[in-house]
């Protein structure tokens, strides 16, 4: 995979769910594009790289969701870096399972990819956030409410997330050539992979 | 990359990962936030520009929308001044409370503070959710618990510790993380007074003609409403519920106030919403339960004001101050 492509495509992807996204918003529910780019990575790349773009893409999310912990006098918003790391490699674990028994040109495959890995992910940031929540956190890093709530919440905002993916899905895939992929397409013929130097 | 090639150095990441989710919060309070605001600068620009594009895709719930910009100026103004208003009765009757207990007594400190634009560049929409990233800071004055307002008087949230030179958090008001609020219900009172007990009020009517007009007298300059204490816990999506004794007189459209002493003086009186809905509690039919919207959506403004402190005006809290 070409990084040099990834990490703007990342930063652009993560600025639109910061400040764009919002604009979608459906009775508290934000769609989010970080877990199509997460799959669509992880449906192509190799396991390495696909397992290395997750924990980014973990570092960058867990930069742009402070926790709250106590303060002197009102709480204090501190930035937690581990909990979005593991939450995405395992939602990108998720999809690297799944990706051999899947058709992966389909958009609506990306799609589909792209709500298992946000799904998986959330699941595990629950699970993490619980467990910290047991003895570091004097809140649990989902914000209030119970985890089976957060949880039911995170499936809606997958399920929405998914559907707005379609149409970027198809733009993903007609960039393929680009990104360099070691198994995308005819170019998965060993001998055009030789000397690409691409992971 | 080689780096990516290498299982052994993907594990030790991985497991440097689980660490770091393993520690509590004080072993990267000294160097994450720096990281985090390393990370998030190359992202504000674009951020800026895409927040300009969604407020054209979908303008923001700020009050009084539509309306020329001076008859909006104007009308924020009056309801400024209405907030003031309210505080300064706030504060009125904390005092009277106070006048026999002299010895903890301390002058109101109601003129320091200032107000400072801000602009929502980033809403937390992924866990924890609901946090308002805006683009001012320490350097700006801003503070860990500042109130934060739009149209005038109406309080969205607070700012959360942990800000940085040019951005701060904001916790919103429905944030459960916001903890328990105090606050009053203003209640109509056309018929005479009533209190939260249901009963002083009417042995004053019982006084005499007099005393009773001079009361109504207070009460219609005051815009006939007397107060109920109330607690409200924030529940999300707008709202925040509250128990109530079940004499009080509250009904759906009376408006809520906070006065928490916990709070910045600045922040006491401030708008926090209407009461939606009221009913018996089937737990305890002694006490009824309300609903509080706020009017305004937090997750939907644009542009906010901070009520940043003055420095040398000591405005502090009366209360401990942690979260409750």
């Amino acid at each position: 995979m070409r990084w040099w492509v990834f990490i703007p495509v990342l930063a652009l992807v993560l600025t639109m769910d910061a400040a764009f996204m919002p604009a979608f918003a459906i009775g508290g529910h934000v769609p989010q594009l970080w877990p199509l780019l997460l799959a669509f990575v992880a449906l192509y790349a190799s396991r390495g790289a696909a397992l290395w773009a997750a924990m980014i893409v973990g570092v960058w999310l867990d930069a742009m969701h402070p926790a709250l912990g106590l303060g002197a006098e009102s709480p204090r918003a501190v930035t937690v870096f581990g909990p979005h790391v593991l939450a995405c490699a395992a939602g990108a674990w998720c999809v690297l399972e799944t990706r051999t028994w899947l058709y992966r040109r389909n958009v609506l495959t990306v799609a589909f990819s792209a709500f298992n890995c946000a799904l998986l992910a959330s699941l595990a940031f629950i699970a993490i956030a619980g467990i910290r929540a047991a003895y570091a956190d004097s809140s649990p890093l989902w914000g209030g409410g119970s985890g089976g709530a957060a949880l039911g919440s995170d499936l809606v905002d997958a399920l929405y997330s998914a559907v707005i993916a379609i149409l970027p899905a198809w733009g993903l895939q007609s960039t393929l050539t680009v990104w360099g992929f070691a198994t995308a397409g005819p170019r998965f013929a060993g001998g055009s992979r030789m000397n690409r130097g691409n992971d | 990359m080689p780096f990516v090639s290498s299982r052994r150095i993907l594990v030790i990441a991985l497991a440097g990962a689980a660490l770091l989710s393993a520690l509590p919060q004080s072993f990267q309070t000294p160097w994450s936030g720096t990281l985090a605001t390393v990370l998030w600068a190359p992202l504000v620009p674009g951020a800026s520009v895409l927040a300009w594009a969604r407020d054209r895709v979908r303008a923001p719930a700020e009050p009084y929308q539509g309306l020329p910009e001076e008859l909006r100026a104007a009308r924020e103004s009056r309801d400024q001044l209405q907030g003031e208003l309210d505080a300064a009765q706030l504060r009125v009757g904390q005092l009277e409370g106070q006048l026999g207990e002299l010895s903890g007594y301390r002058p109101a400190d109601r003129a320091g503070w200032q107000p400072r634009l801000a602009s929502v560049i980033e809403r937390g929409a992924g866990r924890p959710a609901g946090l308002l990233g805006i683009d001012i800071g320490i350097a700006q004055g801003v503070g860990e618990g500042d109130p934060v307002v739009v149209g005038g008087n109406q309080i969205i949230g607070m700012v959360a510790a942990g800000g940085t030179e040019n951005r701060s958090w904001v916790i919103p008001l429905d944030d459960r993380r916001c903890g328990r609020i105090d606050a009053i219900v203003l209640t109509e009172a056309p018929d005479g007074p009533s209190d939260a007990s249901g009963g002083a009020g009417a042995k004053k009517a019982d006084k005499g003609g007099r005393a009773d007009k001079s009361d109504r007298g207070d009460k219609a300059r005051n815009g006939a409403r007397a107060t109920v204490l109330v607690q409200l816990v924030p529940q999300g999506n707008r709202t925040l519920v509250g128990e109530l004794e079940s004499p009080a007189d509250v009904k759906p459209g009376d408006t809520v106030l906070l006065s928490d002493a916990t709070w910045r003086p600045a922040a006491q009186g401030m708008r926090i919403g209407v009461v939606e809905s009221e009913g018996t509690l089937d737990a305890n039919p002694l006490r009824r339960r309300i609903t509080v919207r706020m009017e305004s959506d937090p997750l939907r403004q644009s542009r906010v004001v901070v009520k940043v402190r003055v420095s040398g005006q000591g405005q502090g809290t009366r209360g401990t101050g942690a979260a409750k």
